[in-house]
């Protein structure tokens, strides 16, 4: 980390002796400013002054992104203290970065705090082994870079730093926009993009606002692959096994948001000729276990996945699959009309907990197909 | 080709196809439209790369 603040180059060079201003070739671009710290504008810290002068961009957008993204999780605030920490300020006076025990600690708490807020999971397993020694690394190869006292290495050090800092914000964004567009707030996110349209037809006339391409990509992309897929986490979550005992409630069906979703018909006395049974979920994998005698036809809608209906397996995108089977008047039949987003839909004889195509002929052996409650049929 | 100084081609074209994207979506997620994979990936490819033309047929951003 660079120690003495870079001060840009003042415009008013002196003009070179006798030469005139109308054979002198154009002027090179005068060097981007180095990223600092702004003390002169500053709100709080001056941070989006420094990112807006290096970057050239209005530093007023730099704050309101850091406001939105700080409804994402908290991602805005810290991005803001990392930015806060790491960055030296650009004022001579101001004394030189140092790091120090608690500078060190915060920096290393903030990206504790960011990698928790990313993968909340993930943090607390076995693996935090890793990241500590990840961490002890990182910051040994920054001190030793820092202690050679090459400027540009540790120059290039901040500037991974920050992109450390800018892609997991980045990702944080994409996360968020794919979460918040599959949890209903489709509209406003794709609000959202065409205003980075609107902002970006706007800018093109005041010099351009190509920066705002980063953002509207940012949003399109996790909301298109929602789109695609008519994710729709709205509802329950988690692993639930519904038991249904009578005719009625099988028909009502169910509906999840995401999980594991376990339907077991044992438990009831159907009647001959067909029920419907609806199942609906966003994510996940839907699992439907059906007694001896009883014949199965699957109708399913599946926008990202795959389906083993007891007798073929079929995967891909926009699956739309109907039984064409004819079943023969009096068969005891249900008959599953599934809308899966994304997953995978299972008919058997039996709960399997192997997880996903690749995996399911692990434990296939044995049992009657629910298919064959459908023998003679055409 | 001139370009008047201080206007940038690229982020018109850019924003353009960023507009009729988020129009696509919007009508996606109001249920006017059903966007399937089948559109939604040639949709999003041409855009990126409609912006990626933009870009790279203009130039770097000029300032008047």
């Amino acid at each position: 980390m660079p120690d003495e603040p870079d001060i840009p180059e003042s415009p008013d060079t002196p003009p070179s002796p006798g030469g005139g201003d109308e054979s002198r070739p154009a002027e090179p671009q005068p060097p981007r400013p180095r990223l600092t710290r702004s003390s002169t504008d500053s709100l709080i810290g001056g941070v989006a002054g420094g990112i807006g002068r290096h970057l050239n961009v209005d530093p007023l957008a730099i704050r309101i992104t850091f406001v939105i993204l700080s409804f994402a999780g908290g991602l805005g605030v810290l991005a803001y203290l990392a930015c806060l920490v790491l960055l030296p300020s650009d004022d001579p006076d101001a004394e030189p970065l140092q790091w120090g025990l608690w500078r060190t600690l915060g920096a290393g708490l903030l990206a504790v705090a960011a990698i928790a807020i990313l993968v909340p999971d993930w943090l607390w397993g076995p693996e935090l082994g890793i990241l500590l020694i990840a961490g002890v690394i990182l910051y040994v190869l920054i001190r030793v870079v820092r202690d050679d006292g090459a400027s540009h290495i540790s120059g290039m050090a901040a500037r991974i730093a920050i992109g450390i800092v800018l892609l997991a914000v980045s990702v944080g964004g994409f996360v968020a926009a794919a979460a918040g567009s599959a949890l209903g707030g489709g509209i406003a996110v794709a609000g959202l993009v065409i205003a980075c349209g609107v902002g970006l037809v706007g800018g093109a006339f005041r010099g351009g606002a190509r920066w705002l391409i980063g953002p509207a990509l940012l949003l399109s992309l996790p909301l298109a692959a929602v789109a695609a897929t008519d994710l729709d986490l709205r509802g329950t979550w988690g692993d639930r096994t519904y038991t249904p005992t009578t005719v009625q409630e099988l028909e009502r069906g169910y509906d999840m948001g995401a999980g594991s979703m376990r339907v077991d018909l044992r438990d009831v006395d159907l009647p001959p000729g067909s029920t419907t049974l609806p199942l609906e979920l966003g994510a996940g994998e839907i699992q439907v276990l059906v007694p001896p005698g009883v014949c199965v036809l699957t109708d399913a809608r599946v926008r990202m996945g795959a389906v083993d209906d007891g007798r073929d397996e079929e995967g891909g995108v926009d699956l739309d699959i109907t039984d064409p089977r004819v079943v023969a008047p009096g068969t005891r039949t249900v008959r599953l009309d599934v809308d899966l987003g994304l997953g995978a839909v299972r008919v058997g004889d039996r709960f399997r907990d192997s997880h996903g195509p690749g995996e399911w002929h692990l434990d296939d052996a044995g049992g009657p197909s629910p298919a064959a409650a459908c023998a003679g049929t055409p | 080709m001139t370009a008047r100084p201080g206007f940038d081609p690229a982020s018109l074209v850019s924003g353009v196809i960023v507009i009729v994207l988020g129009l696509v979506l919007l009508l996606d997620q109001a249920d006017v439209l059903d966007v399937r994979w089948d559109y939604m990936l040639p949709l999003l490819l041409a855009a990126a790369g409609g912006i990626l033309l933009a870009c790279g047929l203009t130039g770097p951003r000029r300032r008047g």
